[in-house]
């Protein structure tokens, strides 16, 4: 059989995306309307934009759990600014240095150190959910000005303000991936670290920068989400990591890195996203949600290897 | 492994032995803590505290066996929270009522189905561990909050809560079942042929099948046995408490794993052993615990996981230390 093309599971997802809003058109004819689906769409630009480095990461075999750890620890130096009389668009910009400073922690142990990425990131977890707690002492921030939801609830050139952060994070991290050197890098870095190493190319230095562009997006999530909710607290975002992840796998990125790109990311976000709210909005039911997702993820990897099943026999000696 | 030469030194058999990492962080926070506070090692206290350890003990001895082998089980916390909803449903005098024996018989028995089609998933269908478990997280979670429906549980019979609340000559009995899930882990890791096996398929997955072993049947096995053992940590925490609510294990596995890696397990796999997850256990159990002792005030509660956090961190550097020091000698 002749690869000739590459992109059999983005047309899979696409058909399923619109399998499924074909479903909810008939079934649900509100849903589809355009003024319900931008209403929804709020619920999902955070997710989108954590999603975009993560898929760069992934695709060099590593991974970034502490996200939406990440995320709440913005979000209170965020509030804490805010309630200190600083303004809250230099506290929104802080916010996004924090995130790059904790995401410059995790790339210097996963690449200085040489710990394991899941390692780093689970401890990274604990301590950044932590030290949010501990510095917000648990309790809720809000009360921010008007001027300031407009970063998550206004709109722009009939978009919402949200997905122009969210189209500029996809459309450098493709551009990035498709058509610069160092999109192919990651992709040689996640193939085979060591050749990649030994062919002079910096890995330590991208994947410093891998992980803190990780933890800028989850500063300017963070920004997003406190000023659509007009609200920070220490438990914002907790378990996000999780919906990021299944997002991106879902995409067609593998696990162990070499193989991925944007557009999978995208369509994985887009049917995580309508797969949620189509549930809750038929059945009223958030927790079917769940259990949907779980089995479509799992279901998306076994079918990919079932129809990707030729090579290495050694594999199936086990 | 054990079989190192004699004549190398006892610093370098210390450093190469990455469980010691967790023993002198947990010597030291106690010693620091008993100074402050001698009653911390007042024997309620330390009873209290192994209570609280035993559950994550017991699924961190299944969890050490799934890393050895170089794969990871991240379910574990949503299947606690499912194995909570099934045995209440089926014994709770307000719901089906049944009979104790049947929800113990249940409850093992689901979560090593669990744990079996976790393990089919991984082998027979080769999709990578960390997403058929991460996949698991979410469903099971989800099937949890559909047979809850958004209510509790109350009224569990008491022979079922002697599980969580029972002792045995003085000793809590979820202790004294986690000191023989112990006992039994560390035995099968060292002295039969398949705990070889499960460090063999975690060194070198391609000379062990050279070799053999049948990686399929090790890596069944070892996701069964953490399923059955979930089962079993459900068995005797969730009858501690009076009522079973849907949000059961949440975030649970994170713990574990964090427990077996600070116990100088290696998360690539092939190196690791139960003793350093128990003493991971009990570290990261101390730290919790401490921050009361310590007499800082309500504020410093909100710090704990911040301070777990960053033991992970000391533990990580303290094995990066002593590898750059083996490379050396």
């Amino acid at each position: 059989m002749k690869r000739s093309f590459r992109y059999w599971h983005e047309v899979v997802l696409a058909a399923l995306l619109v399998g499924l809003l074909t479903w909810a058109g008939i079934v649900e004819p509100q849903f589809v309307r355009l003024p319900s689906q931008v209403e929804l769409s709020t619920h999902m630009w955070e997710l989108a934009l954590l999603a975009m480095p993560m898929t760069l990461i992934i695709i060099t075999a590593g991974i970034d759990l502490s996200v939406g750890s990440t995320l709440a620890l913005c979000a209170v130096v965020l509030g804490l600014t805010y309630e200190r009389g600083v303004p809250p668009v230099i506290g929104a910009a802080m916010a996004v240095m924090t995130g790059l400073a904790a995401g410059a922690l995790n790339g210097v142990f996963v690449a200085k150190v040489k710990v394991h990425p899941l390692i780093v990131t689970l401890a990274t977890l604990a301590a950044f959910r932590g030290i949010a707690e501990g510095i917000s002492q648990g309790r809720p921030m809000s009360g921010f000005p008007d001027s300031f939801a407009v970063i998550g609830r206004g709109s722009c050139l009939g978009l919402p303000i949200p997905a122009l952060f969210v189209l500029a994070a996809a459309g450098i991290a493709g551009l990035v991936l498709m058509k610069t050197p160092t999109g192919r890098f990651l992709y040689a870095i996640g193939h085979n670290e060591t050749a990649t190493r030994f062919s002079g190319i910096l890995v330590d230095r991208i994947k410093l920068w891998l992980y803190s562009l990780s933890g800028g997006s989850a500063g300017l999530a963070a920004v997003i989400l406190v000023a659509r909710r007009n609200t920070a607290k220490a438990d914002l975002g907790a378990g996000m990591e999780l919906d990021v992840i299944t997002a991106v796998v879902l995409g067609g990125t593998s696990i162990f890195g070499g193989r991925g790109n944007i557009l999978g990311t995208v369509l994985g976000v887009l049917l995580i996203h309508e797969t949620r709210e189509f549930v809750s909005w038929h059945w009223n039911r958030d927790e079917l949600n769940l259990v949907v997702i779980g089995i479509v993820l799992i279901a998306s990897v076994l079918l990919h290897q079932v129809f990707s099943r030729k090579s290495s026999r050694l594999d199936a000696m086990g | 492994m054990g079989n190192h030469d004699n004549r190398t030194g006892l610093l370098q058999r210390v450093a190469s032995r990455r469980e010691y990492g967790a023993l002198a962080l947990l010597v030291v926070t106690v010693a620091v803590v008993s100074a402050v506070n001698p009653s911390f090692l007042a024997v309620g206290n330390i009873r209290d505290l192994l209570v609280k350890c035993a559950p994550t003990v017991l699924v961190a001895c299944g969890m050490t066996l799934v890393i050895v082998t170089g794969e990871i089980d991240i379910s574990v916390g949503s299947m606690m929270g499912l194995l909570a909803a099934i045995m209440g449903i089926m014994t709770s005098s307000d719901r089906w009522g049944g009979p104790v024996w049947l929800g113990v018989v249940v409850t093992l028995g689901a979560g090593a189905t669990i744990g079996l089609v976790n393990g089919l998933l991984v082998t027979v269908a080769r999709v990578p561990s960390i997403i058929v478990t991460l996949g698991m997280l979410t469903a099971l979670r989800g099937l949890t909050e559909l047979l809850m429906r958004g209510e509790w549980i109350e009224n569990l019979p008491a022979g079922l809560r002697f599980f969580g609340t029972g002792s045995v000559w003085g000793i809590p009995f979820c202790v004294v079942t986690a000191l023989v899930v112990v006992a039994l882990c560390a035995v099968l890791t060292r002295d039969t042929p398949l705990g070889r096996r499960i460090y063999a398929v975690g060194s070198n997955s391609h000379s062990a099948a050279l070799a053999g072993i049948s990686l399929r049947r090790v890596k069944i096995i070892v996701f069964t046995i953490t399923g059955l053992l979930t089962g079993l940590a459900t068995l005797v925490s969730v009858t501690q408490l009076s009522v079973i609510e849907s949000g059961i294990g949440v975030g649970f596995e994170l713990l574990v794993v964090t427990c077996v890696v600070v116990g100088g397990t290696s998360i690539s796999g092939g190196r690791g052993n139960i003793i350093g997850s128990v003493l991971g256990v009990l570290l990261l159990g101390t730290v919790g615990t401490a921050l009361i002792f310590l007499r800082l005030g309500e504020q410093a509660t909100y710090w704990e996981r911040a301070i777990q956090g960053v033991f992970i961190l000391l533990a990580v550097l303290a094995d990066h230390v002593a590898r750059r020091k083996e490379r050396l000698a």
